[in-house]
């Protein structure tokens, strides 16, 4: 009795807030279709086409899935190299963490900072570099020929690299989050009462940061996954899932099976995505003490030191090493053949690549404003708003996160290159089709910006606006928008990075018209241009850094009491 | 509030700036093309400059291409398919999404370089060859390979590279070109030899393995004569170009008006153009063989009367190609 009358008193509550605040449902209206239409549409039209030929329910794609050698073991692939990829990036990342914030280390900033940095480079990146320090002809194969004998950087081995330098950063701020929120003083209750470092780090340390560890571990599985750049570049005959698929479609056309390859990509990944966020976040032992923390860090010993430090700078060595070659690549005549230096590639580069650079900024400088301004209004509606479908709302918002590239590119050109009901025009083609992408796949960090922010602020100081008489819109503008606009840049600067920066998804619906330079950088590496595709990632690389910089320089000036917003995961 | 109503202005105005350059566009010539960007826009740009009609222009592989005017036939949206090896012309012909045209040419086009109908005609060409390492060839004591059976010579272990059949049409043309010359069975034998021992991997596209010879990655690839004219040795790549005694394949590039496009007549003009002698000396460029015999070959480019050419019969080779890639994967395994 009671409880159903709350239910019909919570239907009139939405019944009034349509007759009341129209705008606001109107609002709540157009964003769940923006939602069906460039989120859920795509995926189920990838579901559909693996399973319909000629309009006819057919599992044959599925049965020559699982009988052919060639179709399932790029699955196998792609699984192995996630498992390798997720523990050696976990290790590193929780080491680095540990260094960060439980011994003294030296020059914490300047190691937090390159740990981060290929966080921002394209995601190939890495993998270019590798090429030009391991290939057959790179510069440090004579060296390592002599050392390890005949080895190929080509393949599994070559990945694991790569993708461990990409994804370790991933798990360093997850794991450096942790940490950070883990009390010292309870680590050192243990000491002072006589337990071994050994002891207090195995049974303490450990088990507290065990759900952040999972957590990071599953995140960087689910980016090996979804990674299509580095195989693309360095994965020679060892295949995985994200680049047979979009081989079946654009190589042979065939986008029923390629799709079928995807929803194959799909399920591992949406799976360790639920893992990740429903269950292991859920087990977060962050420790509250309600006092400040003392954070004195005691020295430790040696034999701890040791280890710890040397892992950081060797890791720390890597990404200068790795980085530093793509600088130094650049500028070579002829990449492996005839290094004189030059500034040749730099004068091809404004020529050829003046295009696609101007391409890459108009469209991320489109698409970021929208993702930004979407995606905090949604935060803003799932925290603050009660309606039918809240968590609905959040739920596929966030979805966008979790889906491979791939899987994402796929559904567009699927769901876009034909009229349909919910959409009444072409979009294949055109730029709106990029622009949308890249909206929806990078609106969930500025959601997570949004939430994050929001929570902190008390509604009281919104519900006061409200009852001075103001509506809903006037309080968003005037009230809740300028307190949580230093979480809006954070999120704005991150969507522009990636932004600038994706390929996997982009790939499939690029045209002539509107290129990118990714995908440029990618046709430079295809055809082994090593010397151009490092220039090229090089101005890349800045222009990310300037508008880091720019935006950082607007949210010191607008930002009180501003804090980094977590951005990944 | 002020600084935000700035950003929304901001926002709005970048919108209506991309909505009007995607509008703007009223009488174009509209296509796609399967050159490389690079390539496409040189031709293209001199186009426009000589007859000042403005192309809009998309590049795609040739399968997407396929694919994507397939998709659109009941409102095509371009005109004209601009190259893409014919093998794929001729499956969009026989899907009946080509109008034929005759191109209005002073000079004689060879059966074998056009379709019976003109529903696609050839507009360059180039012979399948071996690209070597010059450094490898002396430090091993080698020739460069000059049959198909030499690349399973023990020197070029793990050594040679080639795309991959399903995704390259080099490489589908190679195939074709083997199994018409020796027939499936023994093409798969060969090719599984080929596999075991000479091939260090296989690349994505036709001309991948070009540069990875010029830098030594490998010993030797297979690809189109005037790809590694062009990527190779014009780039100063220390590489060099054989073909095989046994007889070779050949692409051709194809050109074709699609059915119901927007301005055909525009269409017919740059089809038109695209065989003028104007138009084929721009081919020395990239290397590929002129179809006009006015036009001015590329220094150093092998016309097709100096190698050995087998009777290669694209037609058959575009209408089998599902099953016999089916065919290859599931003998290679790749």
């Amino acid at each position: 009795m009671n409880s159903s009358n709350r239910k019909i008193q919570e239907i009139t509550g939405n019944l009034r807030l349509i007759w009341k605040e129209p705008l606001l449902f109107i609002s709540i209206l157009a964003i769940f279709y923006c939602l069906i239409v460039f989120v859920v549409f795509p995926i189920f039209q990838v579901f559909k086409t693996s399973l319909f030929i000629d309009k006819q329910l057919n599992f044959s794609n599925y049965s020559a899935i699982f009988s052919k050698r060639y179709y399932y073991q790029p699955f196998f692939n792609s699984m192995l190299l996630g498992i390798y990829t997720a523990t050696l990036g976990t290790i590193i990342g929780f080491i680095f963490a540990y260094a960060l914030t439980r011994t003294p280390m030296p020059f914490k900033n300047f190691f937090r900072v390159t740990a981060t940095f290929p966080i921002i480079s394209p995601p190939f990146v890495v993998a270019l570099s590798a090429i030009l320090l391991f290939g057959r002809a790179g510069s440090l194969n004579p060296f390592l020929t002599k050392i390890i004998g005949d080895y190929t950087i080509y393949g599994l081995g070559g990945l694991i690299l790569v993708e461990t330098i990409a994804y370790a950063p991933t798990a360093f701020l997850v794991l450096y989050g942790i940490l950070q929120a883990i009390d010292p003083s309870l680590e050192e209750a243990s000491m002072d009462l006589g337990a071994s470092r050994a002891k207090v780090f195995s049974t303490i340390t450990l088990p507290l940061s065990t759900p952040g560890i999972a957590s990071a571990w599953l995140l960087v599985f689910i980016q090996s996954l979804a990674d299509f750049g580095n195989p693309m570049v360095i994965s020679g005959n060892y295949r995985v899932l994200s680049v047979q698929a979009y081989l079946q479609i654009t190589g042979m056309y065939d986008l029923s099976r390629g799709s079928t390859l995807a929803i194959l990509l799909f399920i591992p990944t949406i799976v360790a995505f639920f893992l990740q966020k429903y269950w292991v976040s859920r087990k977060s032992y962050v420790t509250v003490t309600g006092k400040p923390t003392g954070a004195t860090i005691k020295q430790l010993e040696w034999y701890i030191k040791l280890p710890v430090y040397s892992c950081c700078i060797i890791f720390t060595a890597i990404v200068f090493l790795f980085y530093g070659t793509i600088v130094h690549g650049s500028f070579q005549t002829l990449w492996g053949v005839n290094p004189a230096l030059t500034l040749k590639h730099y004068v091809e580069m404004y020529q050829v690549g003046k295009d696609y650079l101007i391409d890459s900024l108009v469209l991320s400088a489109v698409a970021t404003p929208i993702a930004g301004i979407i995606g905090i209004f949604i935060s803003f509606l799932v925290i603050r708003k009660k309606f039918i479908g809240r968590g609905v709302m959040e739920f596929i918002s966030m979805l966008t996160f979790a889906v491979p590239g791939t899987v994402v590119g796929i559904g567009y050109i699927l769901a876009f290159n034909q009229k349909t009901v919910l959409l009444p025009f072409i979009m294949t083609g055109t730029a709106w089709i990029i622009i949308i992408l890249l909206v929806f796949r990078n609106m969930p960090v500025g959601i997570r910006a949004g939430i994050a922010a929001l929570q902190q602020i008390d509604p009281s100081i919104e519900e006061a606006s409200t009852d001075l008489g103001a509506d809903s819109n006037t309080t968003f503008r005037r009230i809740t928008l300028p307190m949580i606009a230093p979480a809006f840049f954070s999120g704005l600067a991150y969507n522009f990075v990636k932004a600038m920066t994706c390929i996997s998804a982009i790939i499939f619906v690029v045209s002539g018209k509107w290129n990118l330079i990714t995908v440029a950088i990618l046709g430079f590496v295809d055809n082994s241009r090593y010397a151009q595709a490092a220039a090229m990632s090089n101005l890349l690389i800045i222009i990310v850094l300037i508008a880091l910089g720019i935006i950082q320089l607007i949210v010191n000036r607008i930002g009180r009491g501003v804090r980094t917003v977590d951005i990944i995961g | 509030m002020k600084r935000l109503t700035l950003v929304l202005l901001l926002v709005m105005v970048m919108v209506c700036s991309v909505l009007a350059t995607g509008l703007a566009a009223s009488k174009v010539l509209r296509m796609y093309t399967a050159f490389d960007t690079e390539e496409a826009k040189y031709y293209i740009e001199v186009f426009e400059k000589e007859t000042g009609i403005d192309v809009e222009w998309v590049r795609m592989s040739s399968g997407e291409v396929a694919a994507r005017m397939e998709a659109e036939s009941a409102n095509p949206q371009a005109s004209v398919w601009h190259a893409g090896s014919n093998t794929d012309h001729i499956n969009a012909a026989k899907k009946g999404l080509l109008e034929p045209y005759k191109p209005n040419i002073d000079f004689e086009l060879p059966e074998s370089f056009h379709a019976k109908d003109w529903a696609w005609t050839g507009f360059y060409t180039g012979a399948i060859g071996f690209v070597s390492n010059i450094n490898f060839l002396k430090e091993h004591k080698v020739e460069a390979p000059t049959s198909w059976s030499q690349l399973l010579n023990p020197a070029f272990k793990k050594n040679v590279a080639i795309a991959y059949p399903y995704t390259s049409g080099t490489s589908y043309t190679t195939y074709a070109t083997l199994i018409q010359m020796i027939g499936l069975e023994k093409t798969l034998n060969w090719w599984e030899e080929l596999d075991k021992q000479s091939i260090f991997q296989y690349t994505k596209s036709g001309t991948g393995c070009i540069p990875m010879v010029g830098l030594g990655e490998i010993a030797v690839g297979i690809a189109f004569s005037h790809d590694i004219l062009a990527k190779g040795i014009n780039e100063g790549y220390p590489v060099v170009m054989t073909f095989p005694s046994e007889g070779t394949g050949y692409e051709v590039g194809g050109l074709s008006l699609i059915k119901g496009g927007p301005e055909p007549e525009l269409g017919k003009q740059f089809i038109d153009w695209c065989f003028t002698k104007q138009a084929q000396d721009l081919f020395q460029k990239y290397s590929r063989l002129p179809i006009n015999p006015k036009a001015t070959v590329a220094e150093g480019a092998v016309t097709l009367d100096q190698v050995k050419l087998i009777e290669y019969d694209a037609i058959w080779a575009g209408e089998h190609k599902d099953e016999l890639v089916t065919a290859w994967r599931d003998r290679i395994g790749q």
